[in-house]
């Protein structure tokens, strides 16, 4: 009778759908900030194509936004990563910490997300004008590092907030 | 490309209304008859088969995954046949696109087998009374939804985005052959995406197991 009265009320802190949110934390880092990248790869990438036909030689330089882009999906990877190594059955993961969790992974998806739009278009345009003043590459440099620092800055709150003690 | 983005609009917003409107439907008809603590996410999670959740996940890894993959290889194909009109010599070397986007969709149907592991029969009476029971069947069933969910839509962002890539590539193939091992580089890094995805739904799911 004693631990049925126990495990009752603990039924609020510890339902049994707890892991739902925490689960959906992983689903929305891993594919939001894969379509950022997923964007920024395509979109980069036809940048590249067309540029490559006119100056083949500038191709290799032109890489550089779509690894920016990979890199945007990393962080997403990262934040999924650590929210499923703490995922476990309603027993030992509580509530809270399935809506902390969910909140990680849309902190950093979304950031990705954006970050990863704005990769695409500037690697695109920079890219495609680089092959008309190939003076151009220092700040096509420079405008891409902002714009995936803003994913960088998803990343930080998303790794903040799996590491604040909820229990 | 503007008009077909406008059909691909209308059917989206045609079913965001329809399932918006029947939520709503349903919504008011609990809360107009006096029954309105029912709605919650909570009681619809709770009260939900587990096996509805592991099957809805299983379903969508191999399915989104090949939606991708097919809009990669339309995309690839396409250009392949029009480049193709003067630059007959493209066709055989751009099959390796069509390759990228076929493993985008191999990715799904492993993911997929595996998940269909993890689900397992179990007691109904256990899962009303034991504690136990109860909360890793429902983790599993969560997970298992969640790990599907991650690899489809990953899978569908990885499919479209290698079959832009690989449309632009086959055409500066066309245009210069040297070109197009350079462009696969950008088509790898494309790939890697869709390999993320299996990487967290494999480990997603490495401690979901249905007990008896």
């Amino acid at each position: 009778m004693r631990d049925t009265a126990e495990s009752l009320s603990r039924l609020d802190r510890n339902p049994p759908y707890a892991p739902f949110y925490g689960a959906m934390g992983v689903v929305a880092s891993s594919v939001l900030t894969s379509i950022g990248a997923a964007y920024g790869t395509a979109v980069a990438g036809s940048g590249i194509a067309s540029t490559a036909v006119m100056r083949p030689e500038l191709v290799m330089k032109s890489i550089i936004p779509v690894v920016m882009a990979g890199i945007i999906a990393i962080y997403g990877l990262v934040v999924s990563v650590l929210i499923s190594g703490e995922l476990d059955s309603s027993l030992k993961y509580s509530v809270r910490k399935g809506y902390v969790h969910l909140f990680a992974g849309v902190s950093v998806g979304v950031s990705g997300l954006a970050a990863g739009y704005a990769v695409g278009e500037v690697g695109d345009m920079g890219v495609r004008h680089m092959a008309l003043q190939p003076r151009l590459f220092i700040g096509m440099i420079l405008v891409l590092i902002f714009a995936e620092v803003l994913g960088l800055y998803g990343l930080i709150i998303g790794i903040y907030l799996y590491t604040v003690d909820v229990k | 490309m503007y008009c077909k983005m406008n059909f691909g609009i209308i059917f989206v917003l045609l079913i965001v209304l329809g399932a918006g409107s029947i939520m709503i439907g349903v919504i008011l008809a609990n809360v107009m008859t006096g029954t309105g603590e029912r709605l919650g996410l909570g009681w619809f999670l709770h009260t939900s088969n587990p096996f509805m959740w592991a099957g809805l996940g299983i379903g969508l890894a191999c399915s989104l995954s090949v939606v991708g993959a097919a809009m990669g290889i339309y995309m690839t194909g396409t250009s392949i046949c029009g480049g193709g009109v003067r630059s007959p010599r493209i066709k055989t070397k751009n099959l390796i696109t069509i390759i990228f986007c076929e493993a985008v969709a191999i990715y799904g149907l492993i993911t997929a087998i595996l998940l269909s592991g993890c689900v397992k029969n179990f007691y109904t009476v256990r899962m009303i009374s034991d504690q136990r029971v109860i909360s890793n069947n429902m983790f599993t069933a969560y997970v298992v939804f969640g790990a599907g969910l991650t690899v489809g839509l990953v899978n569908i962002a990885c499919g479209i985005a290698v079959g832009i890539v690989g449309s632009g590539a086959a055409l500066a193939d066309a245009a210069n052959s040297a070109l197009f091992v350079k462009i696969l580089i950008v088509e790898i890094f494309g790939s890697a995406i869709g390999l993320f995805g299996l990487i967290v739904s494999i480990y997603m799911t490495s401690k979901a197991e249905m007990i008896l």
